[in-house]
């Protein structure tokens, strides 16, 4: 198939070279002043430590767990997201607690260990679909690096506070309730 | 003032000498230096980014990354000194000198202010006097000297992306050479004269008499063959990152390299300050008859930081030539305009004007 190649027809003026190239310095000048005189906060670039991109609505960034307002976690350990989770990064290990309240809605169960292994975790957001109860959540954020691999494991707490500061909500560090010895029933 | 003057006139001329020395070449240095910062600062402002304004003093003071200069010296000072292996070590050693000492060398005849007296002597301010007989015809002749530093960095690396842009710079260097001389020759032919103070002085200091107006033709021949001289873009054949590596100085490295890229803003500032003088009055300020000394060489650096500037502005508005097209354009357009143009002014001599 033969394309007919449209030759450009140029006119005097600019077949002498001058002036087309004046014309260029003209346009590059204009950016030039242009990007002089914005705002280092309105230009494109983002100057990463001072300014943080503000990520658009469902981006899938470090993970929360949520919580109830009283401080108990949401969480109802059904392991749900550890099966979905296709790299494998999610281990929970489950408790029975006692004193149940209404803002709990009556679950008895609840995680005693929540890890999640951010190093092998890939962030797609499989986890935050499977769970039944709206515990985990994957945000905005995205710095997630650490200086060695023991603190990229992100334990119960860590994730229950990974967006307190953001949220200007209380750093929590203690389930509201305690937790009861594993009952044993006996056939 | 009559403190300074009195100390003037007790220096010997000697000391004088390597005063002038110190000023113009320590300042033309310290220019290429901020102008590496300034071409990648205006690069960045062109192409709608910021480019380098982290650097800072005491990682605090942060003068628009002005510190920048400081940290690629520091960082260049401190690297490896590598030499490849089947280079030819003295040569090698020798490039980046030969790079570097004509880029300077070509300032020495340019005046940069206006020549006083005081106290019964006249002192002039450029490191060679005017009437040393050599003239324009000096910064012509070193500026072909430039084809060695190109030609030994390439040679000497062993390196056959190296000779590639070496062979190639230099065959565009000595042809642009010829336009550039022709078109220098009518200004000369037009002056009378080839001192560089003689050119400035016909010029005068009303804008509308100066070179560029008399001679738009020739000025743009000898800008156009100033960046084939100064090797940039967008005749930017000896290092033409995007083909082969980086060119003549694709081994070198540290200082070396540091002393290359320095060759190749002090080549610009030559150039600029060439332009300025030829063209644009050198040290005259604009509808001042009589300027100051200290008003004259103000002139003179803004007329130079704005040829510079056009440098840098050139090249990040034009991409880079092919070879072809550069042969083309030096031997077919440049050379018969130049020509042409002094034929013109020949023409127009003998008719009395």
């Amino acid at each position: 198939m033969g394309v007919i190649v449209k030759k450009v027809e140029l006119s005097w003026l600019d077949r002498t070279y001058v002036w087309p190239v004046m014309k260029g310095m003209a346009i590059t000048f204009e950016h030039f002043i242009k990007q002089l005189f914005t705002a280092t906060s309105k230009r494109y670039t983002i100057q990463y430590p001072e300014m943080k991109k503000e990520m658009p609505e469902g981006y899938r960034g470090l993970h929360e767990l949520k919580r109830f307002e009283d401080g108990a976690i949401k969480c109802v350990a059904c392991f749900m997201c550890q099966e979905a989770c296709p790299a494998r990064c999610i281990s929970i290990e489950a408790e029975e607690f006692s004193d149940l309240n209404i803002t709990q809605g009556f679950e008895e169960k609840r995680p005693a260990i929540f890890k999640i292994d951010m190093l092998r975790c890939i962030y797609c957001g499989m986890c935050e679909e499977a769970c039944p109860k709206d515990a985990i959540w994957l945000r905005k954020d995205y710095e997630v690096a650490a200086y060695d691999r023991l603190s990229m494991q992100f334990g119960k707490w860590d994730l229950m506070n990974t967006y307190a500061k953001a949220d200007g909500k209380d750093r929590i560090s203690q389930d509201p309730t305690p937790t009861v010895p594993r009952r044993t029933i006996v056939m | 003032m009559d403190k300074f003057a009195s100390l003037l006139h007790l220096t010997p001329a000697i000391l004088w000498m390597v005063i002038k020395v110190v000023i113009v070449f320590a300042g033309v240095m310290s220019l290429a230096a901020i102008f590496t910062w300034v071409e990648r600062r205006g690069s960045a402002m062109i192409q709608d980014r910021i480019g380098p304004n982290r650097a800072a003093l005491f990682g605090k003071i942060r003068i628009i990354g002005l510190a920048q200069i400081l940290a690629d010296g520091i960082k260049m000072f401190f690297k490896e000194d590598l030499i490849p292996t089947d280079a030819n070590r003295k040569l090698f050693w020798l490039a980046p000198f030969l790079a570097f000492v004509p880029a300077l060398m070509g300032f020495a005849i340019i005046p940069f202010g206006k020549s006083f007296v005081s106290g019964g002597v006249s002192y002039h301010l450029s490191v060679l006097d005017p009437g040393n007989g050599m003239g324009m015809l000096y910064p012509l002749a070193i500026g072909g000297m430039a084809v060695y530093g190109v030609l030994v960095a390439a040679w000497s690396s062993n390196n056959k992306w190296s000779i590639l842009g070496g062979m190639r710079a230099s065959a565009a260097m000595v042809s642009y050479e010829i336009g550039m001389s022709l078109a220098v020759v009518s200004i000369f032919m037009t002056t009378g004269g080839y001192d560089p103070s003689e050119i400035i002085g016909t010029q005068g200091h009303l804008p509308w008499n100066w070179n560029i107006v008399h001679q738009p033709l020739g000025f743009i021949v000898f800008f156009t063959c100033l960046f084939a001289e100064t090797n940039r873009l967008p005749f930017d054949f000896a290092e033409g990152e995007s083909e082969i590596v980086a060119g003549f100085n694709t081994e070198f490295g540290s200082m070396k390299y540091s002393l290359m890229a320095l060759a190749e803003y002090s080549h610009m500032m030559t150039a600029s300050a060439l332009i300025a003088t030829l063209y644009f009055g050198g040290w005259q300020v604009p509808f001042v008859k009589d300027p100051t000394v200290m008003l004259s060489v103000a002139c003179f650096l803004v007329k130079l930081v704005f040829f510079a500037w056009v440098f840098v502005w050139i090249r990040w508005t034009v991409p880079r030539f092919r070879y072809d097209q550069l042969m083309h354009l030096g031997w077919k357009v440049m050379l018969p305009m130049s020509m042409g143009n002094l034929v013109f002014h020949a023409w127009r001599m003998s008719q009395g004007h």
